[in-house]
């Protein structure tokens, strides 16, 4: 079948939740070498119909959830062919956790697996993370960059205790924060160097400042 | 801020809330009651809020929100000619618990909880009662990878008894949810003093203040400012 074709077949897969349909279709284009960029790109899309038909209430949370599931299973297939197109070794260090008080690492995940598909180093502290344990693996670990994830409003707060436990401990190092709720206002009181609320826009903002 | 006379207030309130604030409101209160699936998208609560708050009779002076910053919904609505009353939580859980202190205590201690209260079991809205229908949709394997998915990290589930008139009903649900889905069961006493103090005033330090002509900030509701 013709890559024209596949393409909008891709994004409708994954818009409908189809889990095998959505994955034949990958491996299909892998086997006629498409950009793994391209298949990002189609699934990216195909995953904001997800969200946009949750916002409709024609999915339930469980949508969400399941979208991000087939993306998982699609980054599995993608991986070999991203490590193949980026050449060199590991290109960056990102610290990445979820600011205390939050249990929420979906966000985190996906942006911790597009890291590691343009071979960037990612170390994960987990959930709830505490500054003070941020502090204390940056010192050790030397990242290039703190990424911060949160979803629920009490996050905002914990990024901000975060950032500015760096800055009074005169820790110099770019700190973005991630969450799909975040917004001008909220990146303004944490006081936080740059903010996201998409893991593509995340991983773009990243490899920009590893460059 | 004290209390303006009842018929120059309206409140407008979440479905989720609306029951446990219907026996405190004052006599001649006008309210309208939104619907609980607008909290999925904030920009569709935050239009339906906006035009509630606009379509208000011109005798309106005050609007009571039954909100909290729910996703940040209630940021960015304007005004107008009314003053605007906001409890400063970040969502209705601090609400049913009867402060945002509360609140903060209980995410300190068990920062992984899903809590349940009665508006939440009858929207059915939750991943519990979205489970059986999962099943059938996915089967049985895929239903429960999402499940757990979305519980992964959570490790308590907390009913807020908040004292309706089917107590035993929503409380056995919540109980069979903990029991079916690994979670350690909780049950916390609600508190209906926010409620008061929203519908009845003084409004103090726990609510947000808008005056006529302005719009709702993020700052509105951190006093510790940018």
């Amino acid at each position: 079948m013709s890559r024209t074709k596949t393409r909008p077949q891709l994004v409708s897969a994954i818009a409908n939740l189809n889990e095998e349909l959505a994955l034949n279709l990958i491996r299909e284009r892998l086997g006629e070498n498409d950009d793994p960029l391209n298949l990002i790109a189609d699934c990216q899309k195909g995953l904001q119909r997800v969200g946009e038909r949750y916002a409709q209430h024609k999915y339930y949370l469980s949508g969400l959830i399941m979208g991000g599931e087939i993306f998982y299973e699609v980054m599995e297939l993608i991986q070999p062919a991203m490590e193949n197109r980026i050449s060199g070794t590991g290109s960056g260090k990102v610290l990445l956790g979820t600011v205390a008080s939050d249990i929420h690492d979906l966000g985190k995940n996906m942006a911790k697996l597009l890291l590691s598909c343009y071979k960037v180093t990612v170390y994960d502290l987990g959930v709830d993370v505490p500054p003070e344990e941020f502090l204390r693996q940056a010192r050790k670990l030397q990242p290039d960059i703190l990424g911060l994830s949160g979803l629920i409003t009490k996050a905002y707060d914990s990024m901000r205790e975060t950032v500015r436990l760096f800055h009074e401990e005169g820790y110099q190092i770019p700190i973005v924060i991630g969450g799909s709720q975040l917004s001008e206002e909220v990146f303004r009181y944490t006081g936080a160097d740059y903010w996201v609320n998409e893991a593509d826009v995340g991983i773009k903002l990243c490899l920009r400042l590893l460059k | 801020m004290d209390q303006t006379n009842p018929e120059r207030c309206k409140l407008i309130a979440c479905a989720a809330v609306i029951e446990e604030m219907l026996p405190l409101i004052p006599p001649r209160m006008s309210y309208e009651v939104l619907d609980f699936g607008l909290h999925t998208d904030p920009k569709s609560l935050k239009r339906a809020l906006q035009n509630a708050i606009d379509s208000s009779a011109p005798v309106i002076e005050t609007i009571l929100l039954g909100y909290g910053l729910c996703s940040q919904a209630v940021v960015g609505l304007k005004s107008g000619n009314h003053t605007l009353i906001v409890p400063r939580v970040d969502d209705c859980i601090a609400i049913f618990l009867g402060s945002a202190a509360e609140y903060q205590k209980q995410y300190s201690m068990v920062p992984g909880t899903y809590y349940l209260t009665r508006g939440w079991i009858e929207s059915g809205d939750t991943p519990f009662s979205e489970y059986d229908a999962l099943v059938k949709h996915y089967g049985e394997k895929t239903a429960k990878r999402i499940v757990n998915k979305i519980l992964k990290n959570y490790t308590r589930l907390a009913f807020i008894n908040t004292g309706n008139n089917k107590l035993e009903y929503y409380r056995e649900h919540a109980r069979s949810m903990a029991e079916r889905f690994n979670l350690r069961y909780e049950e916390i006493q609600g508190s209906d003093a926010m409620i008061k103090k929203m519908l009845c005033g003084p409004w103090k330090d726990e609510f947000v203040i808008i005056p006529p002509g302005k719009t709702v900030s993020f700052f509105d509701f951190r006093k510790n400012g940018p």
